[in-house]
């Protein structure tokens, strides 16, 4: 099971490890190594990826400007980073009233949950491949689409993104401002992993099944999963044409990595291999923090008033414009 | 198989005391009862039953969880394709004990339907409708966490085995703890917000509700599934439903996208959507 005694000393670790040896030999006589302490087991044998997770990190996805051609930031540098964006990312200020920085800040501290580390390895960025730490550029045709997605107005909930619209977050996953939460549980021939946001649970069968057919399209796609070796391996396509990580099309090809590297991480990568997008394959990596917290239910579309208040507040600047009433 | 058989020569044994417990064990359609089927054990090696899957009512209750006649549909142009197919009813004795002022509430939220019911706005259904919702949902059981995530609106609850934490939060789906008792998965979920209903014939409760479900696996493609409901502000008693829920048995079965929210963007937002001249 999932619960493990964070960090043990080394005698009580050897001293499991004694207990685990004895009744694996005793019970089963199988060769399989169960009792390996950086990659528990479950029962059935595969590696153990289970617990909620946690992937909030103030890393930015693409590496800054100003740190080209730097991979790794060095400790002190890391401590810096983190102790400037505590103010830069603290909504509890409340200089500069009036201001729409003062007004952006009305969620305050107590709402957001962006993480205040960089993440373990220092890396410069989540992406890390390219080694610029970049997204590699876009084709014409990916061009062409992000002008069109950036074109995005107050018409209707069309014009707006699929988180206002509480549709889904989608895939990959990627740290957000809040709720980055996320529970894997496993059963023999699944792996589950349940997003706090939008409480989508993703299930990703184990057992070799191929892909749905063609005309079912998705949100979260269709996703598959293997183990190779230590690390879950999950391909996931036929996504529909309405969702689309920085651009992507429905023939995206999604293909996520799941290593647990010690108790308290599992490594998480993602390659996004879409070529009518992206100019060449590209990688990201995520740690996953093991965290106590539980997964809250979301209840996103139930309670999106934001919807209704945007469009009426563009309708009425709309009919102020046309002379109409003056917007209150 | 082998099962099957052991069950039945200790049912034998035992003729004289089955019969008289058989009478509170609800038969099922392949005649097995919970007192005789013993379910394969979890993978997790905790010695419980594995009730691992993919399932599904087969039943009307999500239109009336009270017996129905069949009757037309709201809409006129879809006719047969989408009127009311009638049903038996799941609640035990088909009467629900609201109190005067609720049943007139009732009545009212039948008659406007269209306009109240949350499901037509792809709201989380709340428990237990999620159960018996045309759509199947997953139980993926450990020994600490049971996940039933529903296709209906991606919905989905975490099951607490074993767990006395209470939820910060009222929710729509409630909050749900589960214990063992044999091989019947007993969750007690409280803590609704007192937005959902049980079904589209307007049947209602407050954000008191308690429900207690029993899941009884009672064949290898079969749960009992029997809920208690409690809500001293609706109604005069504890009442009763109950069904059973089937196994989706085909090879390749997996849940699918039900994201229901674009299905109703236009019925909700449309009289903000800017007006082409």
């Amino acid at each position: 099971m999932a619960i493990y005694e964070k960090k043990p000393s080394n005698f009580s670790a050897a001293f499991a490890f004694a207990i685990v040896a004895l009744a694996t030999a005793t019970v089963s006589g199988q060769a399989r190594n169960t009792h390996d302490r950086a990659q528990p087991r479950t029962p059935w044998g595969d590696p153990d990826v289970q617990g909620v997770w946690s992937i909030a990190t103030i890393t930015p996805f693409e590496r800054p400007s100003a740190l080209a051609g730097k991979e790794v930031l060095t400790e002190l540098e890391a401590a810096e980073l983190e102790k400037t964006n505590l103010t830069t990312n603290n909504q509890d200020r409340r200089d500069g009233a009036g201001t729409d920085a003062d007004v952006a800040r009305a969620y305050n501290d107590f709402w957001w949950d962006r993480g205040t580390k960089v993440v373990p390895t220092r890396q410069t960025s989540l992406v890390v491949d390219p080694p610029d730490g970049r997204v590699p550029a876009l084709t014409p045709e990916g061009q062409k689409r992000a002008a069109d997605r950036a074109a995005r107005g107050y018409d209707s909930w069309e014009d707006r993104s699929l988180w206002e619209r509480c549709i889904t977050r989608g895939l990959p996953m990627i740290p957000g401002p809040y709720n980055n939460n996320y529970q894997i549980l496993q059963t023999p021939g699944y792996v589950v992993i349940l997003h706090e946001m939008i409480h989508d649970a993703r299930i990703i069968p184990l057992d070799g099944r191929p892909h749905v057919g063609q005309n079912i399209r998705q949100w979260f796609g269709d996703s598959r999963g293997r183990w190779e070796g230590n690390t879950l391996v999950v391909d996931t396509k036929n996504f529909t044409d309405k969702v689309s990580f920085r651009g992507s099309t429905k023939n995206l090809h999604l293909i996520e990595r799941f290593t647990r590297i010690d108790r308290d991480t599992v490594n998480y990568e993602f390659t996004i291999d879409d070529p009518a997008t992206f100019t060449k394959k590209w990688t990201a990596a995520i740690p996953m923090t093991n965290t106590d917290e539980l997964i809250y239910e979301y209840a996103c579309h139930e309670g999106n008033y934001g919807m209704v208040n945007l469009l009426s507040g563009a309708r009425v600047q709309e009919k102020a414009a046309e002379g109409g009433d003056p917007a209150p | 198989m082998r099962t099957r058989i052991r069950g039945a020569i200790v049912a034998c044994g035992a003729a004289v005391g089955l019969a008289v417990a058989s009478l509170a064990v609800l038969p099922t359609a392949s005649g097995q009862s919970s007192a005789t089927y013993k379910a394969p054990r979890s993978a997790f090696k905790d010695g419980k039953p594995d009730l691992n899957g993919i399932w599904q009512a087969n039943n009307t209750a999500n239109w009336d969880i009270q017996g129905h006649a069949a009757r037309q549909g709201p809409i006129l142009e879809l006719g047969a394709a989408f009127s009311v197919p009638a049903g038996l009813g799941v609640v035990e004795g088909d009467d629900i004990p609201y109190q005067p002022w609720a049943a007139a509430k009732k009545k009212e939220n039948a008659a406007n339907w269209l306009k109240l019911d949350p499901e037509i706005k792809c709201y989380m259904p709340g428990v237990p409708r999620a159960t018996y919702m045309p759509f199947p949902f997953q139980i993926v059981q450990t020994p600490t966490h049971i996940l039933m995530a529903y296709e209906f609106a991606s919905a989905s609850r975490t099951i607490y085995m074993n767990s006395k934490d209470e939820s910060p939060a009222d929710t729509w789906m409630g909050w749900s703890r589960g214990r063992w008792e044999g091989d019947t998965l007993v969750v007690d979920v409280n803590a609704f917000n007192g937005e959902t209903w049980f079904d589209r014939a307007g049947n209602f409760h407050s954000d008191a509700l308690h429900v207690v479900e029993r899941y009884t696996p009672v064949s290898r493609d079969v749960l009992q599934y029997d809920v208690t409901i409690e809500d001293p502000k609706v109604f005069t008693r504890p009442w009763k439903m109950s069904m059973p829920l089937y196994r989706r048995v085909e090879k390749n079965a997996q849940l699918l996208e039900y994201k229901c929210v674009e299905f109703v963007e236009e019925l909700m937002y449309g009289h903000l959507r800017k007006k082409t001249k």
